[in-house]
């Protein structure tokens, strides 16, 4: 019997269909899974699950699909998460905003600013993505420095483990210690712990003004020190990166500084700043600043090969200085936060290992966010009694391995 | 009945620690019966005061060898009976550790051992123009280990997150004595889980810290401070809704009720609070100098329109001090009206704090027990201070009643039974109340990825 039959079979309410073959240039699996399930609540996750434990088959979750990485061997059914949508719960007063995990962030992100708030959170294409695939991802962008991880303001979640059982992780709101935190390892986990069905989010108020300074520099490496520098102003701004021959900025590379506040705040924001850089900043008209903001937000994030850097802030020259071969010139460096993105079409396997040494022996960490080649560059692991405690955890989420084995 | 240790297992303990770090005379055990809950006090077989991971680590060897319970200590200051030892058991405490190993200017990191004090890292950090941003109530006594224990808050944990937030690596020694290295900055890119917050908030229950590596913010520029007074509670509750409402982010947004007003007027902490006001609020913003006036402003509307009779603006940092003080000296000024208090901790969503703060007052009226509030209203974290005597068996029968209610009702409205205070002991008879079976029973397994024993502060979270 096939798997969609065995499904139907199983669970005759659950959409299941065959696997449209077209699908595998999109999200670039390397793998093909037999049955497209699309499962409409919580509880038909939590008995796809069941069954697939006990079918001994493997789940790869989708949300958008944009950044799925690849699958190993045996057979896999894929869950789309799409029909898990909508917001489910919102009240602007208290801040926080809980939505299926299939709403795309632009939903969620759209009806925060109907009540003048927003998410803060501008990792590549998020706009495009699922809610549960970006907090699977625990994705980030260069609003870092003002609004710091996700991690911390993910408030709440559903998950469906690996053998099906339902959790409430976390709660509505800000300050919780019930037990155990839950969360924390789930949000980023990309999806090994189990599937993510709804997620409670922190929002922000919108802030009332935003400026955008540059400093445009010929060369990447020279900017680096000035936005150290930056990171000790006595005002923070809400984004300091470094961003490599930007089109929006006539191909130039720059210091790029984001400041949030009221108008009177900025400009004082902006005058400090100055003053501590003892240079003068460039600042960007509007619509020439959106330009920009959505270059930097998706540079190195949306190319078919895609990895990110972390190390301290005080090595970044030195990662930077190693990454010839792996097309820093058109990098993104979030300054403040240590982090360093990078995409092409182009970048070898051989080239993003050799970095990746480069980056561990500086005590930094690389990670491939996409790759759309078969020969996938590993990632920066964990080793030792971290990761031994790191898989005993995943052992007790998903007994039967059906979350995880399916990838590499 | 606490077993008093064999000479023998005491005499390998003081082989690692040295002579004087083991504590075994029950006189000076006695200290050690509870931590800043009270109303719990089991005396430990002993107590060992290590200085080192590696001191930790062998002392811990041998406490597994032995098949001896451990309950990790800090400061003692926590409020939910996480340090209470049990009668098998002996104190691991951390107060000798108490070195701040590194200040990383250039990355704004701080590496230190887990007996520091929360208030001497922001000292030892000022000069380099940074600050350490969790502040609990205690922070001029409570210690970093203590700290990650708890995921501990504070009154500005608003806008600046919680303990989780700051904490980017740990040193831990597991209940085996094998030191385990967890996250670290720089490594945020690892393919892995987020170990280091799922250790945060564990409360002893994983491992005891050794090493802490946490982040600093650049100390802030300004600051402004409004005081707002209300004839009720109510009148306050909606001035923070329209506050936050409004797209303002304060630093800290903290309320006292009557009943709290009363009490530090009449202590020797009084700060000229009206006594017949129904609540006082406190209002602080940070930033760039520039623009806080205009928040103040703001707020300072907000509060006008929702019915504040006054609305008082510091000028001055001794001015601010001065305001603060009904507030952070509340907890001191209510020894003097009851001989003991239970300080409860719960959240609720920000917008039912009005409809909850008065059932608690309801509550407190039908169990005929005293009840003052003091609470981080800007994050729903409430703290109802149930003034009792614990000689009173009556009584005390009833402020565990009252407790349960007020939490029942926190829940019930999409709370929690803890904001910053932990389950400990205190807390684990209301853990039902937000978990189901299926869901204790993963934090029981994950308990055990940990600690497969459960030799590690037993009988704290669950059991």
């Amino acid at each position: 019997m096939t798997l969609a039959r065995s499904l139907r079979s199983a669970l005759p309410g659950v959409s299941a269909r065959e696997w449209d073959q077209s699908n595998n240039d999109v999200i670039g699996l390397g793998g093909t899974p037999e049955v497209l399930i699309r499962p409409v609540s919580t509880e038909e996750v939590s008995q796809i699950l069941t069954w697939a434990g006990e079918e001994g088959v493997g789940v790869l979750p989708l949300g958008s699909g944009r950044h799925v990485g690849p699958v190993g061997g045996g057979k896999f059914v894929a869950l789309e998460t799409s029909l898990l949508s909508g917001v489910d719960e919102y009240e602007p007063a208290d801040l926080t905003i809980t939505s299926g995990t299939g709403t795309t962030f632009s939903t969620v992100d759209a009806t925060l600013r109907e009540h003048g708030q927003w998410a803060p959170f501008d990792s590549p294409g998020v706009n495009e993505r699922s809610m549960g695939g970006f907090v699977s991802e625990a994705s980030h962008g260069p609003l870092w420095a003002g609004y710091g991880s996700l991690r911390n303001h993910v408030l709440g979640a559903t998950l469906v483990t690996g053998d099906g059982r339902v959790l409430r992780l976390g709660g509505k709101v800000v300050k919780n210690v019930a037990g155990y935190d839950l969360l924390r390892p789930v949000v980023g986990a990309r999806g090994r712990l189990g599937i993510l069905t709804s997620v409670c989010l922190r929002a922000f108020p919108l802030p009332a003004h935003e400026r955008v300074l540059v400093l445009k520099g010929a060369k990447l490496t020279s900017l680096i020190e000035p936005a150290l520098l930056a990171g000790t102003a006595p005002v923070l701004p809400v984004s300091i990166v470094v961003v490599g021959q930007l089109s929006a900025l006539d191909g130039s590379s720059a210091l790029v500084l984001r400041l949030h506040g009221a108008e009177s705040t900025v400009d004082a924001d902006q005058s400090a700043i100055e003053k501590h850089l003892g240079i003068p900043l460039d600042r960007l008209a509007e619509q020439e600043a959106d330009g920009c903001l959505t270059e930097i937000r998706d540079r190195g994030g949306l190319e078919p090969r895609c990895v990110e850097v972390s190390v301290l802030p005080s090595r970044l020259s030195q990662v930077v200085a190693a990454a010839d071969e792996v097309g820093v010139a058109k990098a993104v460096i979030d300054s403040y936060a240590g982090r360093l993105r990078m995409g092409s079409s182009d970048m070898s396997a051989d080239a993003v290992s050799t970095f990746r040494g480069a980056v561990e022996s500086l005590g930094g960490a690389l990670r491939v966010t996409r790759w759309d080649g078969v020969t996938r560059p590993k990632d920066t692991s964990c080793r030792g009694a971290e990761l031994q405690i790191a898989q005993r955890l995943e052992s007790i989420f998903d007994p039967a391995g059906v979350l995880w084995p399916a990838r590499q | 009945m606490t077993q008093t240790l064999t000479s023998r297992v005491a005499d390998r303990l003081r082989a690692i620690v040295g002579e004087d770090q083991v504590i075994t005379n029950p006189d000076r055990l006695v200290a050690y019966e509870s931590d800043g809950l009270t109303a719990y006090r089991v005396v430990p077989r002993a107590v060992v005061l290590p200085e080192t991971t590696d001191q930790v680590s062998e002392v811990l060897r041998v406490m597994h060898g032995e098949g001896i319970e451990v309950v990790p200590r800090g400061a003692g200051t926590g409020l939910s009976g996480g340090a209470l030892p049990t009668p098998d058991s002996v104190i691991v405490g951390t107060a000798r550790m108490n070195r701040i190993l590194s200040i990383d200017e250039q990355n704004r990191l701080a590496k230190v051992q887990p007996g520091v004090v929360n208030a001497r890292l922001t000292e030892a950090t000022a000069p380099y123009g940074l600050y350490y941003a969790p502040d609990p109530a205690s922070q001029s006594t409570c210690t970093l280990g203590g700290n990650v224990a708890e995921n501990s808050g504070g009154p500005h944990c608003l806008k600046y997150g919680v303990t989780s937030r700051y904490v980017t690596g740990l040193t831990v020694v597991m209940a085996d004595g094998e030191v385990v290295r967890l996250g670290g900055a720089g490594l945020e890119a690892v393919h892995g889980l987020d170990l280091v917050g799922l250790f945060v908030g564990s409360e002893g229950c994983f491992g005891i810290a050794t090493e802490i590596e946490v982040r600093l913010l650049p100390k802030v520029e300004s600051i402004r401070t409004l005081l707002g007074i209300f004839d009720t509670m109510e009148a306050a509750g909606h001035a923070v809704t329209d506050i936050i409402g409004s797209g303002l982010m304060p630093a800290a947004v903290e309320i006292v009720d009557n009943a709290t007003i009363v009490a530090v007027e009449a202590s020797v902490f009084s700060a000229g609070y009206p006594v017949d006001a129904g609540a006082a609020l406190v209002v602080e913003f940070d930033g760039t100098e520039a623009g806080l006036d205009d928040d103040a402003d703001r707020a300072e509307q907000c509060c006008l329109s929702a019915g504040a009779t006054k609305v008082i603006r510091a000028t001055s940092d001794e001015e601010r001090i001065a305001l603060w003080k009904g507030r952070k000296k509340a907890f001191g000024a209510m020894g003097r009206i009851a001989p003991d208090l239970l300080v409860q901790d719960a959240t609720v969503p920000r917008t039912r704090l009005p409809e909850v703060l008065a059932r608690i007052t309801e509550i407190g009226r039908e169990y005929d027990l005293k009840i003052a509030n003091v609470f981080h209203a800007g994050d729903g974290n409430l703290h109802p201070n149930i003034l009792f005597d614990r000689q009173n068996q009556e009584e005390l029968e009833r402020v565990e009643k009252a407790s349960r209610e007020i939490m029942t009702l926190c829940v019930s409205v999409g709370g929690t039974i803890t904001g910053e205070h932990g389950v400990g002991v205190d807390k684990r008879a209301y853990m039902p109340l937000v978990y189901n079976e299926v869901e204790m029973d993963m934090l029981r397994s994950v308990r055990r990825v940990f600690d497969p024993d459960g030799r590690l502060n037993p009988g704290k979270v669950v059991q």
